[in-house]
């Protein structure tokens, strides 16, 4: 079971079986990849190993924010996938980076997930959280019918690792229709918002019995 | 097209049961033969002699190829890219005499068999291959449900949604479907399982 109350204080969050997924949906610049770069970093903390499928942040980016997020973070914890589609030659140290040409290409990105699971369960990470930033970028290059099949898909895979995901989406960016189409393809979802006066508010719906109230986070 | 005098009717030779086809490309006639002996009792089961031959037998109703990939003339790798070109929605394992490493899946095989195949193997890896497409049929399935569904969502109130039973019996179509995604088919057990699943929906998003 992952434990992710020490990022948000909810119970429903505090027994997450291994193979979740759960969407963290909120509107631009409310914090989302941040949540999810915290509970990743919370894993790490802990021993688990990390993934990172981003196509926004490069590797080089990712991994610097990771030391610095977790200061004796051994870099064999980290996988990035970096769909960026520019190559990119930053040194990486010893973290399992991989480059895919574009995020709409969803064969490359399973490739490159594939491989830093493997590189991850050698380095002797037998648990792990994977984060995917974001799924709203992926929209504008593929339809929501791939996109909610590639969630699905990859969600079996996680769970045959024994992995929980984490993924990113724009509430703001996409149509109501859409929104409910992906969000069947989870388990649960984290939605964060800005708090009346200030600061940030979320709630979990779909984990653990009836949704929770908004709260201050 | 093959008319029948007594009866006048008429029956497709090329494809006259309803058993998955699988096209066996393959130079060497013993291992063919091997293989097709193997398979014919539970595929319909047609065999080409290099990439040619192989290209001119493929068509919709091929679900599984099996590749060899050391031959004269057209070479594995080339009648791969010939036929996903041709965006047939087949599934394709590759047959090397040497075990080969990651890259197989890069270049864009469903699967691969490492000489000498046993009985056994081919079976599995065909049944395999066979689940795949029936997974991603039951995915597709799934997904028309789903958008139905947040159709509605997205359209009507609650109170509108609490009182339809088309919203209520697609709810309970939803649930099962998932069930059955999980359990028929083991959802993704490998790597292969897994990028092959993924390969397919780049194709129907082709398409």
């Amino acid at each position: 079971m992952y434990d992710l109350t020490s990022v948000l204080e909810f119970d429903a969050l505090s027994q997450i079986r291994p193979g979740s997924s759960i969407l963290i949906s909120g509107p631009a610049m409310s914090g989302k990849q941040r949540l999810a770069y915290d509970i990743l970093a919370d894993g790490i903390d802990g021993g688990d190993g990390a993934v990172v499928v981003t196509t926004g942040d490069g590797a080089g980016d990712v991994v610097e924010e990771f030391r610095s997020l977790v200061p004796d973070m051994n870099d064999a914890q980290l996988g990035v996938i970096d769909c960026r589609g520019d190559g990119g030659d930053q040194a990486v140290g010893n973290a399992h980076v991989h480059h895919v040409s574009s995020p709409g290409d969803l064969t490359g990105i399973g490739i490159g997930i594939t491989k830093a699971l493997e590189g991850l369960h050698n380095a002797g990470n037998e648990r792990g959280r994977l984060a995917l930033i974001s799924l709203s970028t992926m929209l504008t290059y593929t339809d929501k019918k791939t996109v909610f099949k590639f969630c699905h898909v990859l969600s079996s895979r996680l769970d045959s690792a024994g992995y929980i995901g984490v993924f990113t989406i724009d509430s703001g960016a996409h149509d109501d229709q859409t929104l409910q189409v992906i969000k069947q393809a989870f388990d649960g979802m984290i939605d964060v918002r800005d708090a009346e006066g200030g600061g940030r508010e979320a709630r979990v719906l779909g984990l653990a019995g009836e949704p929770t109230d908004w709260q201050r986070i | 097209m093959y008319v029948d005098m007594q009866t006048g009717t008429v029956e497709t030779i090329m494809s006259n049961s309803d058993l998955p086809v699988v096209l066996i490309v393959e130079d060497e006639p013993d291992v063919a033969e091997t293989y097709k002996l193997w398979l014919q009792e539970e595929y319909e089961v047609r065999m080409a002699q290099n990439g040619d031959e192989g290209l001119d037998l493929l068509d919709e109703a091929v679900d599984v190829v099996l590749l060899d990939r050391m031959m004269p003339g057209l070479s594995g790798d080339e009648v791969l890219e010939r036929i996903r070109e041709r965006d047939l929605g087949c599934r394709v394992a590759m047959v090397t005499a040497v075990e080969p490493d990651f890259d197989i899946l890069e270049m864009g095989f469903d699967a691969y068999l490492s000489k000498p195949i046993r009985s056994e193997q081919l079976h599995e890896t065909v049944d395999n291959l066979l689940d795949r497409s029936e997974y991603d049929s039951l995915l597709q399935e799934y997904y028309a449900l789903v958008e139905k569904q947040a159709t509605l969502e997205a359209t009507k109130s609650s109170a509108e949604l609490a009182e339809s039973d088309q919203y209520d019996e697609l709810t309970e179509r939803v649930a099962e479907m998932r069930d059955q995604l999980s359990d028929t088919l083991g959802g993704i057990e490998d790597d292969s399982d897994f990028i092959a699943t993924l390969r397919g929906l780049s194709e129907d998003d082709n398409n």
